[in-house]
């Protein structure tokens, strides 16, 4: 069987296990979080709870550009990365089943393809879906309706998001597959030292995933913490072109990084 | 694949299909109904006072991007980089972090106007105030609100260069009396959207992607014009003025006078103009499109001229100043 057939078998397999795994559910319930939150926005206008009278509201497009940032950009889609990259191959050396797939008649690299693909497949059917929701649910906040205008922003989240969570995938799958505890390192790397790294001046923020996603992000960050008062300062966003060969190099070198590991290491199976 | 992940699949991709399938027919038709199309205007007119004498909009990104503003560029290339100055005084790149501008002009008791511009987009609010205090600017809390002002500035001007960040991408510049004012609306709500007269003339505009509303006879009132001058004037009430720039530029220029005689006369005058145009234009094939589109309308008070200017014209504008640029030969 050729590299892309065996993948695709991988791919086939895997895919059912991660949608139904105990993470996913877990996760689904983290996603459906930000659509909670949209629900909770709308009935508070429609019941004026919320919102008092001759105060002007929020801005729909506004709150909607602060959840893309905080919540699915900085915590979201390194969340799904770490939590399903880091598992490709540490779930099945935990589980003791990867004996089995190193033992059929097909490449070892087929095998981190086939489950990278169907990590995002899986990730994205879980948050694309999500973030159209919230779009339509929050936008219409506030003074007029703009989701005709910021129509072509949605495209760009989408678009970005996805990029977003090959490249965080890419990343950990290598790490996964390289490293005994994949998940403490991995949620350390994303969620503490990434946007440390992002804060401090000096060049070390150019081997981050979020510096090159952050020049997709085609909403304004939001200015109201000490934070992103910092980031402000040692901001230095990359140009668009720049950000996407960043991402393109990370996607493929964290893959190739990946395959080579498994290809080589020996997996010992704890007793 | 099992039974269960083929329905999840299906059913994330048909969240995805509808709401973008939605998306589009918004983008590109606008439904009716206010859901989905921006029925009451930009939202930034919660910002614009209730009594001001002239309103104007326009969708910054996309005019800058559109084929017509390139060939005018060409067509007419502008010396002296002012965009450039405008970047380097205020950090602000107009081509890429404005999306749209909201402005305003508000007739104040002593005669003179409050300017004030809204502006959506990307800015650093760290960087802009840097600038501004570099060229002079002060910074004082003005209703829980950094106010950033600049009061070395033209005697002629009457006032001070205020400039606030009123939310996140959301930036408003002008006199101080006016970004003053626009830290007050966001309290006490009595904004442009109660002004009943003008908001229903924005929604019987056919907006494009730049507009403007204004009430001449109060403007008139603040350019202290001679009275020679001023009862020369037409009695225009409210004028209007919207237009569409992509691949040409087409819109409408809407006058209401204040009764319909005016209205005729103003008529009578417009179709001298046109006839007058069309006879000086004869040898210019260039401005003969443009004059040909024009086309005059309206009844009762109204009076409306259309227009459009398709993108040929700059290229032939362009085609002829670099032939008359160019030396002859010898």
């Amino acid at each position: 069987m050729n590299l892309l057939t065996s993948a695709a078998r991988i791919f086939d397999l895997s895919l059912g296990q991660m949608l139904w795994s105990r993470r996913s559910v877990f996760l689904g319930l983290v996603v459906g979080g930000p659509i909670v939150l949209a629900v909770a926005l709308r009935l508070a206008e429609a019941s004026g709870l919320m919102f008092a009278p001759n105060r002007p509201r929020p801005a729909g497009a506004m709150i909607y550009g602060m959840m893309i940032w905080l919540l699915y950009v900085r915590f979201l889609v390194p969340v799904l990365g770490v939590f399903y990259g880091t598992s490709l191959i540490a779930d099945e050396v935990d589980d003791k089943t990867i004996t089995y797939l190193f033992t059929r008649p097909i490449q070892r690299t087929a095998v981190i393809i086939g489950k990278y693909l169907a990590y995002l497949v899986c990730t994205v059917l879980l948050l694309l879906p999500s973030v159209v929701i919230v779009f339509f649910l929050v936008v219409p906040l506030g003074r007029g309706a703009t989701i005709a205008r910021m129509f072509p922003t949605l495209l760009t989240d989408l678009g970005m998001l996805a990029l977003g969570l090959a490249a965080y995938g890419a990343v950990f799958a290598f790490v996964g597959a390289r490293l005994k505890r994949p998940l403490v390192v991995g949620l350390i790397f994303a969620l503490g030292c990434e946007p440390a790294v992002l804060i401090a001046p000096g060049y070390l923020k150019r081997a981050t995933v979020a510096y090159y996603l952050q020049t997709l992000v085609r909403h304004e960050m939001p200015q109201n913490s000490p934070g992103a008062a910092l980031l402000q300062i040692f901001n230095e966003v990359p140009p668009l072109s720049t950000s996407l060969i960043g991402l393109a190099v990370i996607v493929g070198l964290g893959l190739w990084l990946a395959g080579r590991t498994v290809e080589s290491r020996e997996y010992v199976l704890e007793q | 694949m099992t039974t269960r992940t083929r329905y999840f699949v299906i059913t994330s991709l048909l969240v995805l299909t509808v709401g973008l399938g939605t998306g589009l027919l918004a983008y590109y038709v606008g439904v009716p109904g206010g859901f989905l199309v921006d029925r009451d205007g930009p939202e930034e007119l919660q910002y614009v006072p209730r009594d001001a004498a002239l309103l104007a909009y326009a969708d910054v990104r996309e005019i800058m991007t559109s084929d017509v503003r390139e060939k005018i560029r060409r067509a007419m290339p502008v010396h002296g980089d002012g965009q450039a100055q405008f970047q380097e005084q205020t950090g602000i790149n107009i081509e890429s972090d404005i999306d749209h501008v909201v402005a305003s002009l508000q007739p104040l008791a002593d005669g003179t106007t409050a300017g004030l511009v809204v502006a959506r987009g990307r800015f650093s609010d760290v960087k802009i105030e840097a600038l501004m205090r570099e060229h002079g600017a002060q910074v004082e809390d003005y209703n829980g609100k950094r106010l950033i002002e600049n009061h070395e500035i033209p005697q002629q001007v009457g006032d001070t260069l205020a400039l606030t960040f009123l939310e996140p991408g959301l930036v408003a510049v002008g006199s101080g009396w006016g970004v003053r004012a626009a830290i007050d609306l966001q309290k006490s709500g009595e904004n442009v959207t109660k002004n009943t007269e003008l908001m229903d003339l924005m929604r019987s505009l056919d907006r494009g992607n730049a507009w403007t509303i204004g009430r001449l006879d109060l403007l008139r009132t603040g350019w202290r014009l001679p009275p020679q001058v001023a009862n020369q004037l037409p009695p225009i009430t409210w004028f209007s003025i919207s237009s569409r720039v992509d691949s040409s530029i087409s819109g409408t220029v809407r006058a209401d006078t204040r009764d319909e005689e005016a209205a005729n006369n103003l008529r009578d005058v417009v179709r001298g103009f046109l006839a007058l145009a069309k006879l000086q234009t004869g040898s210019r094939p260039e401005l003969q499109t443009l004059v040909q589109s024009l086309e005059l309308g309206g009844t009762g008070k109204t009076v409306a001229l259309s227009f459009s200017v398709p993108g040929a014209v700059f290229d032939a504008f362009g085609a002829n100043r670099e032939s008359a640029e160019k030396p002859p030969a010898h």
